[in-house]
Formats: structure tokens, sequence, C-alpha cells
């Protein structure tokens, strides 16, 4: 991968990007973020004038719409020694599209590759940020997942082995495969709205390799994909059966507090 | 060959209605992707990776120093005894080849696979100047039967199923109806047979021309390949400029890479190296060769960001890996290149406006670029295609009104969480569980359930988190 | 202007893509082979031949290679077949004489047989390297159903790798002098008719490879 280069994260405080989706749609997920880093002594501040990392805009050609946005992130982070957020999209936005973004621009550039080399996904935060696969979580009840690997984060971060690991180390989780994890859902961000039928046609066959599998539950470290799943799911009467990994995590952590549920 | 691709979003409803066709493009794709991953991977995960790094360099370097390798090409083609020529353009693709055809009083033709013929539509040409043509690679024959395009460019008609075909051939050719798939074969086999043997010109693609000795490479598996190129009096190999590579090493390289890619074989059935026309002594080979080098939209691609499209083999692993083209096949993309491939080289190559739908068929899922044999950046060049649809004014005002809204709104924290509580509390007028018939939520939500906005935001909840803490501080 | 002069113009106007590509290092095999004695070479080459479909024919000497290549020609009286001294089968000529079996001009369709020699042969993926030349028809190993080559162990090299270091070392001059070189891999197939794998199509369905093991090595 030729992303900017990291250093270490350990006892740096950590400025949550909490996303666009998981502000307004999933807080459960922020909250389990939060819940997790917490757990392991990690100061978390939460910038309040984040709004989103612009992907929406970007990915659909609006660049010049974008822009404003992405430099508002570059603004509200800014002074962020660490940024965590729970979006493998939304980072791979961050490191691999914003220099390319600000491409023209000396200045922002610098920005946007400085706050690059210090932006993480959750899991590979933790796993390999902290260097912790083991947060010593437990679930109050054996769980059977699978994972669903989210395709920036797949593909543009090199995430899934830090999820797996993580799931491994969660004491009662029994992780068992789902066959084609790695294609992808069919959400695409605007893709869904703009070429809806093949979204749907790529939904499908997503759906059937869920009920296919052993697992209860499915795992993904992005709210969008769990959003597009779950959707489906409904349409066809079928309950939600995607989470994101943090909640599943933070359903093992010590102290217990009121989860939202899935889907919602 | 005139474009469809402005049709993309009819045919592509189309195509998800049509089970059959579903059936046949999964089977074949899902065949090709696992044949291709066991055999690039046949000695470890580290040593298939560092092949398509190789691979990907070489491209990159012949890229790098296209117009030198060209010249060095030409000048070994001419030394071994070949004519070289230029065409700019699909017209003056046609014109060379009726040229030659007039000269050598060429009345029959037989062709194995050429994309580059495809899309300069020499076919009708030829048919248009009384000469016969006939395609003999089995799946296009197939397709020159049916008359119709082709649908993939290694493997052009996943889109019929064996009863099709057996149909097709007991119709067009009166052979017995059998369903064995070998039978078909060797029907069409000894149909061809004649043709090969009485042909005055064979027209072939070229896989590479290796510049450093004038070479030109063709990789086939049911020989006719070699029949077109061995047989008639006439050989014509029509191939684009960015097939130069400047060694034998880079040759002996993507020569093996190509197959593993595209279909899971070590090596192709023939892989064939070309150093000229008959020489004196040999007693069978054309007694003329003739190479023509093709632009026709090439060179303008060259000097922009676009370039390293120019570096793909051909292979057709990106195509059996996209999720979009396992679910339209590759009628829907209105052109030669289907897939991944052509959603880039279509814009490209014919016209931006009219194939705007096709840098937006994808998800941006990335599985392309994972498995391209020499690593081009696909999805990127999506992006750069739909930053073009945009910068043109090409896209539907409505997009760019919404974009302009949201570009408004998010970059403003005050205005964005404004609208966030708006759609929160608005959204209780909309049903749930039903369809939401408006718009672009209608698409959406046809198939699902449309989500919710939470009660509480997150910001809400750190807030009153914060509070709380701040009560207990000061308590 | 040409549309030569047109096209190479716009090339050298443009922004040279990759210009900064690093030149390439040693280029490791596609296909390694672990054990490259002679002995390991012609396993490995009989397996991957016959794993494409050959049938291949291991003989100890001339007189094994010459029962099988007249078990295949069976009943046949004609065979095309290139020119005896470009076959490492001294015997040959005699051998099908003594059988009756004629050769016939090489644009024959009607024959079932061809018979060549070969260049050299790949172990790593069962392939026959076979140059056109003097006295060596393209269409003997293209046009008839039954393509038998003769080979002789000491002519398998590991890959195509190093297939290309001995055309290096003999000068491009010998390459560039056949006007046609190629390298056959199994017999012709196709797997066009709904992806079914079928087993000669224009080109031969089957592949004999005599290979003349060397006892004396």
């Amino acid at each position: 991968m030729d992303l900017p280069e990291r250093t270490s994260p350990v006892g740096q405080a950590v400025a949550l990007f909490v996303t666009c989706l998981v502000d307004a749609l999933f807080p459960a997920t922020g909250i389990a973020t939060v819940r997790l880093l917490e757990h392991l002594g990690v100061p978390v501040t939460f910038p309040a004038a984040q709004t989103c990392c612009g992907q929406p805009g970007y990915n659909s050609g609006y660049r010049r719409a974008a822009r404003p946005v992405a430099e508002h992130f570059l603004d509200t982070f800014r002074d962020a020694p660490v940024i965590v957020s729970p979006s493998g999209s939304c980072v791979a936005m961050i490191r691999h599209e914003y220099p390319r973004l600000f491409a023209d621009d000396p200045d922002r550039h610098a920005q946007a590759l400085a706050i690059a080399a210090r932006t993480w996904e959750l899991t590979e935060y933790l796993v390999d940020g902290l260097g912790v696969i083991d947060l010593g979580l437990r679930l109050p009840e054996p769980h059977t997942f699978a994972v669903h690997d989210a395709c920036h984060g797949l593909r543009l971060l090199g995430l899934g082995r830090q999820a797996r690991a993580l799931l491994d180390a969660l004491e009662n989780a029994h992780v068992v495969p789902l066959e084609d994890s790695d294609e992808c859902c069919g959400f695409g961000g605007l893709f869904s709205v703009k070429m809806p039928d093949l979204s749907a046609a790529m939904l499908h066959k997503k759906i059937e390799r869920i009920r296919a599998s052993q697992a209860a539950t499915i795992v993904t470290g992005d709210v969008s994909c769990m959003m597009h799943i779950n959707g489906g799911l409904a349409r066809r009467g079928l309950a939600p059966r995607v989470r994101h990994i943090a909640e599943v995590l933070a359903d093992g952590l010590p102290e217990r507090t009121t989860h939202a549920q899935p889907g919602r | 060959m005139r474009s469809q691709a402005a049709k993309f979003v009819a045919a592509a409803r189309r195509a998800l209605a049509d089970p059959p066709l579903q059936d046949a493009v999964k089977r074949a794709t899902d065949t090709a992707a696992r044949k291709r991953d066991l055999a690039m991977f046949a000695h470890g995960r580290d040593h298939g990776e560092a092949l398509r790094q190789q691979a990907a360099a070489a491209r990159r370097r012949a890229l790098s120093r296209l117009p030198e390798l060209l010249e060095q090409a030409e000048a070994h083609l001419t030394a071994n005894g070949a004519t070289v020529l230029w065409a700019a353009d699909a017209a003056e693709v046609c014109a060379h080849v009726l040229d030659i055809a007039a000269r050598h009083h060429v009345r029959r033709v037989t062709k194995s696979k050429s994309m580059v013929s495809e899309e300069v539509g020499l076919n009708d040409a030829l048919a248009e100047a009384g000469i016969e043509v006939l395609e003999t690679d089995l799946g296009e024959y197939i397709i020159q039967l049916a008359g119709e395009p082709p649908s993939h460019i290694v493997t052009p008609v996943i889109h019929k199923s064996k009863e099709a075909i057996r149909d097709l051939f007991v119709q067009r050719l009166g052979m017995p109806p059998t369903d064995d798939a070998a039978t078909m074969a060797r029907f069409a086999r000894g149909h061809l047979r004649a043709a090969f043997l009485s042909s005055d010109m064979g027209i072939s693609g070229g896989n590479f021309i290796i510049a450093e000795t004038g070479t030109l490479c063709l990789v086939t598996n049911e020989g006719n390949g070699r029949m077109v190129t061995a047989l008639p009096r006439v050989h014509v190999a029509l191939v684009g400029i960015e097939k130069v590579v400047a060694t034998l090493e880079e040759y002996v390289l993507l020569t093996q890479v190509l197959p593993r890619s595209a279909t899971g074989q070590a090596m192709a059935v023939y892989t064939h190296m070309i150093n000229g026309p008959r020489r004196a002594g040999e007693p069978d080979g054309p007694e003329a060769l003739y190479v023509v080098l093709v632009d026709n939209g090439r060179s303008a691609i060259y000097g922009t960001s676009y370039a390293e499209v120019l570096g793909c083999i051909r292979c057709g692993a990106c195509i059996n890996a996209c999720p979009i083209y396992e679910a339209t096949g590759g009628h829907a993309y209105g052109w030669v290149y289907p897939g991944p491939i052509g959603a880039v080289l279509t814009p490209l190559l014919t016209d931006l406006k009219d194939a705007s739908a096709l840098p937006h068929a994808s998800s941006l899922c990335g599985k392309c670029k994972e498995v391209c044999p020499v690593d081009i950046d696909l999805p990127r060049m999506l992006l750069d295609l739909r930053y073009d649809l945009v910068e043109a004014g090409h896209m539907p005002w409505l997009w760019d009104a919404g974009m302009r809204a949201w570009s408004t709104a998010t970059r403003s924290p005050r205005l964005f969480h404004s609208a966030a509580r708006a759609a929160q509390i608005g959204q209780g007028l909309l049903p749930q569980g039903r369809k939401v018939p408006l718009g672009p939520l209608g698409g959406w939500s046809a198939s699902r359930e449309l989500p919710r906005f939470a009660r509480q935001s997150f910001r809400a909840w750190w807030a009153a988190r914060n509070q709380e803490e701040d009560r207990h501080d000061q308590s | 202007m040409t549309s030569r002069e047109t096209i190479l113009a716009r090339l050298r106007a443009a922004r040279r893509p990759f210009a900064d590509t690093p030149p390439p290092g040693d280029y490791l095999p596609v296909a390694p082979v672990d054990d490259e004695h002679p002995a390991a070479l012609v396993e490995h080459f009989a397996a991957r031949a016959e794993a494409l479909n050959c049938t291949v024919h291991r003989c100890p000497d001339e007189r094994a290679a010459l029962a099988a290549i007249l078990d295949v020609i069976g009943a046949d009286r004609q065979v095309l077949c290139w020119d005896f001294a470009h076959i490492p089968l001294p015997g040959l000529g005699a051998a099908l004489a003594r059988a009756g079996v004629a050769v016939a001009p090489p644009s024959d369709p009607s024959v079932r047989v061809g018979i060549t020699g070969a260049d050299a042969a790949l172990a790593a993926t069962g392939s026959l390297v076979i140059a056109s030349g003097p006295g060596k028809p393209r269409q003997v190993s293209l046009l008839p159903l039954v393509h038998v080559a003769v080979v002789r162990a000491d002519q398998i090299v590991p890959h195509l790798e190093a297939w290309l270091a001995t055309v290096r070392a003999r000068g491009l001059d010998a390459f560039q002098a056949a006007s046609s070189t190629v390298i056959i891999s199994g017999p012709s197939r196709t797997a066009d008719i709904a992806m079914e794998l079928i087993l000669g199509m224009h080109g031969p369905g089957e592949l004999h490879i005599v290979v003349l093991e060397d006892t004396s090595a």
C-alpha cells in the first residue's frame, strides 16, 4: 500500500472521527468505539465541529463540492495527535484520496499528508497501532460470527486481518467462514441510488451468502455495508444480522450499558 | 463498431431480468476467476504478487518509451520482410486492409480474433467490398453466425447456452441436432477446415510486438491463429500501438502471465512468434506479411493521466472479477470492451458523454485492480472519469443541484447538524416497511428498507455524557 | 503528414508516462522448476505434458521410439512428416518404408498423422518449441488430427526463460531466421461452448510426444 507512513499512536489521546452515518443513523457504533478506547485507558476527544469526510461528493466526481468539506475536516482535526474512525471507507478517503484532492494546493496537500499520517481505522488502530489483540473481553453468551470485508477497507487499507484477530481473541466468540466474504455488498455509496438495479442484484447475492452461512451475526467494519445489507434483509421480512465490529467487541466489556438495536 | 454505451442502463435492466444469461455469465466468470487464482499463485502468494509487479513494471517501462519502441519495432519488422503500415483511425485501418486485399486479388478472408478489428468495423468494410470474411475462433464464429457482437474479450460467447449454440448450428449450418459439445465443435471444425484451406488472406490481431526483434506474437488455444497465419498467401495483423514490448525477456514474462490471468493456463496451447513472411527455402507460410499499427484514440490517451490503461494486455481478469459484469454480461456495455476495462476504454476511445453511464456502473469495490496482472488502477480512473463528467457538464442537473446543497450543508457544522435534526424529525412522515417511490429514494427502497435516523445522535449522547460528568465533577 | 508522422509526433509531444520506472532487475522464472537435473527434467516434462492431455512415450532407445510411432500410425498408409534430417531418429525413413507408410505432401488435408521433431521442450509447462524452416513445414504440426513430436531428453530445458537464454546464446539471427516459432502446449482446445473443455478444435486433437531418453548418460 502506497500510503503515508504512520508513527506509533501509543500514549497519545485519540480524536474520534465518528463519521456522518454513525453520528446520525448508527450512534451505537460510535458509543461502542468510545467505550472500547476508554476501556484501554485511551483518552478520547470528540471535536464537535466535525461533519463528513467528503466521500459522497468526491466519489460522484464532484471534487469542487467535496473540497470545502474535506478542508473543514482538515481544519477540525488539525491539532489532533491521533485520529481514529470506525469506518474503513472514510479512513480510505482521508489517507488515499485527500492527497490527490489537494494535489494542486501545496499547503493543503501538506496538511493532507500530515493528517493521513495520523489517521487510523479502529481495528488497525487497536491491532497495528497499539499492538493490542486481546482486550480482555468476554461475551456473556457464546455466539457465532462471520466477517464481511468492506471493500475500501480491504483493498485500499489492507484491513481484515485485524478484525479477525480481535474476534479470535474475544471470549465466547466463534468465527466461521462467510462464502465470498470479500465480494462487494453493492452499496458503493451513491452507486446504490444511481444504479439501484445493479446494487440490488449485488445485495441479493450477498444476502444469499449470508443466509447460507452458519454465523448468527455478520461482522463488518463499515456501517454503510451494515445499513445496506440489513435494509435488504428487512425488505425480505428478515431480522437484521449485520453489526459493526465495535459493537460486537463492546458487548464483551465488563460494564454493560444499554446498546441500541442493530440497524437502528 | 458503433457504441451503444448510451443505452447501458436499459440494457443492464434487461440483462438482470434474463435468468439464462445470468446463469451463463455467472458460471463462466466464476470458473475463470477460480482458475486464474490457482494459476497466478501456483507457486505461492508472494511469487504471484512478484510476477504482477514485474509485469506491471515491464508495461510501464514500455509505455515510457513507446515512440522509440514503435520505431524500433517497425525497423525490425521491415528487416524481417514484413510491411509496416500505420493507421490513425478506423477508416484508415479499413482502407489499408482493402488496399492490400485489392493488390493481392483477395476474395476470401479467414480471421482469428482481433478486438481492434471490432473497434474499426473491419468485417463490415470487407463485406461491403464484396470480400467474404469468416471468423475462425469458435466463439467469434458463433457470434458471426448469430449476428451479435462479442460479450467478453477472451470468451466472446459466454452469454450463449449450449442449447442456443446447438440451435444456431442446426438452423444456419444444417448440423444434425446433438447436445454433445464435442460433436458440435467437430462439426464446426469440419465446416471451417475448407475455409482455412481456400482462404486468400488471413487477418489476425496481435498480442504483442517485440521491439528488439520485430516479432509479432499471438496466443491462441484453438489453432485457428496458426491456420490463419500459416495457410493463406497473405497475412495481415492489426495491432494496437500500445502492444509493443521492449525485449524478449519482457515478452517471455507477459506471454506466461497472460494465459494464467485469462484462463488459468500456464501457457496458451499455441504461443506463436512470427518473424516475417515465409523465408527462402521454407515450404509454407504466407508470401506477404503486413502489420498495421493502429492508433484509433490511443495516442490521445498517452499523455494524459489515463496513460496506464494502455498497459492492458487484454487478459479479461478484471471482467471476470467484476460484480457489475457478472450482473449484466458484456453486451450491456455497448462496445468492444466490457467490464472494468471497457468502462474506462469506451469513454476514452469513443465519446465521454455518450458513454457517461459506464464510469458510474461500479461500486468501486476495487476487485479489478486486485486481479489485474499489470496492476492498472482502474478504480482510480473510474473516479477520474466521473470527475471529467462533472467538469464537462454531463451530469443530470438534479445531481449538480443536490451536490451543491450537500456541499453547502456539510462544510458548515451548524447547517449540517440542523439538516440532520430536520431529517430526523421529518422521517416520521415516511412510511416504515413500505416502498417510497420518490425519485432516488424509489430506486433504493424498491429492494431495501430505508435507514432511520436515530432518536439520539452520537453527538447528542456525547454532549449529554459530558454534562453528566460535569455535574458529577461538581458534586 | 503521414499517419506515421502524426502518431509519432503526438506521442513525442506528450508528457512521458512512467518516466521514472526503474530498469528491470532479474526476471524470476514464471514457472520455476525445483530440480533441474536432466532425469528430473524428463519426469517433470512428462508429468506436465500428460496433465495437458498429451500422450508421452518415454523410449529408452530408437527401436522403442519407432515402435511407438508406428503404433500411433496404425493402419494408415500415409503420414505428413518433416524431412527426416530434422527428426532425431535416423531410422525413421526406413521404418516407415518397411511399414508401407508413404510421406504425403504437407498440404494433403486427408492425412491423419503428422510427424515432427522439435527445437526444444520446456519441462515446466510440458511444451514443445517448434520453429519453421527448410524441410520443416508448419502444416505438419497443424493440419492433421494427430501430431507426433520426437524430442531427445537432452532437448528438455527447465522453462521458457531457460529457452530464451539459449536463444540469446545462439544469437538472435538464428531465432529470426525462422519465420515462425510456435510453442505448443497440448492438443488444440476450446471452451467456447458453455465453458465445456473440448480437445481438438482446429489444430491437432491428439499430441503424442516421443521422448528419446539417453540411457548412456
